[in-house]
């Protein structure tokens, strides 16, 4: 019986990416999303935006925890 | 012979099913937001043999995640088990073995000691135990692919959450129920990426 059958199949736990971070353009043009289904998500992606900006300008800390379940219900 | 692998692509081998949709839209958005490129064999063009075209989309990415969560028995009277995940995990593997320096995967579960049971060749070897939250999901997601400048796992929740809740509207204006779809996927990346404050501008055109 070869070793490999019984040490079982090497998997690694993590991968240490050292590339340089992918500019929102170059990782549209990777998923392939053409400009017009970028134009068509606009309405709503610029809804989600105001709402994460509204998030981030509040520190969580800061926020009752009742509140703060609201609001991660309502995210 | 195959073009080399996108550095950020990332096979995503997941379940299509009902109970799968918040999982499956924590890995879309948890990798767009580490700056990866997802990829479903949903979203390749027919025409070929579909098992022609997952090797094609293995072989065009540098990652694979296999979720082996959802290997168990169907619940129709015949209870057949499902084996397209597990497939497609050993078709990555086989393809990483004869390529090491072109393929690296992983393997997520939600209980460790349910892969020990279902692939115990996959012994001694250290899975993505996930605990079946979408938390879990990005925590693992976010250590499995480690680099500088990482969203934080609330972060990343955050965005998740907008995304999550925008679900609905991208099948609507897809005219789908199937989140899994080609287009729903790809409006669900776009979504993601869009939110991923972290990703630095584009140099402007000189």
């Amino acid at each position: 019986m070869n070793s490999q059958y019984d040490e079982g199949v090497d998997m690694p736990k993590s991968v240490h990416i050292t590339a340089p971070w992918p500019t929102q353009e170059e990782m549209e043009k990777s998923l392939g999303i053409s400009k017009a289904r970028k134009r068509a998500l606009r309405p709503l992606v610029d809804e989600l935006k105001a709402r994460l900006s509204i998030l981030e300008e509040t520190p969580v800390n800061s926020i009752e925890p009742e509140k703060r379940r609201k609001r991660a219900s309502a995210a | 012979m195959p073009p080399l692998p996108d550095p950020k692509g990332v096979f995503l081998n997941v379940p299509y099913d009902e109970e799968f949709i918040s999982l499956y839209v924590a890995y879309v958005v948890g990798l767009c937001q580490l700056g990866l490129v997802p990829h479903l064999a949903a979203e390749i063009p027919g025409g070929d043999r579909r098992l022609n075209r997952i090797i094609q989309l293995i072989q065009s990415c540098s990652y694979s995640i296999h979720d082996l969560s959802r290997v168990e028995l169907s619940v129709s009277p015949s209870a057949t088990p499902r084996f397209n995940m597990p497939l497609e995990l050993g078709m990555t593997i086989t393809w990483q073995i004869l390529n090491p320096e072109k393929h690296t995967w992983f393997v997520c579960e939600s209980d460790l000691y349910r892969l020990l049971r279902s692939a115990s060749d996959l012994n001694g070897t250290d899975p993505c135990i996930r605990g079946g939250t979408v938390e879990g999901v990005l925590r693992e997601l976010r250590n499995a692919f480690r680099r500088d400048r990482a969203p934080s796992v609330p972060q990343m929740l955050t965005v998740y959450g907008l995304v999550d809740s925008a679900l609905n509207s991208i099948l609507k204006k897809n005219g789908t129920s199937n989140p899994y779809s080609r287009s729903v996927f790809l409006d669900l990346c776009s979504s993601s990426v869009s939110l991923g404050t972290f990703l630095p501008s584009a140099k402007p055109a000189i």
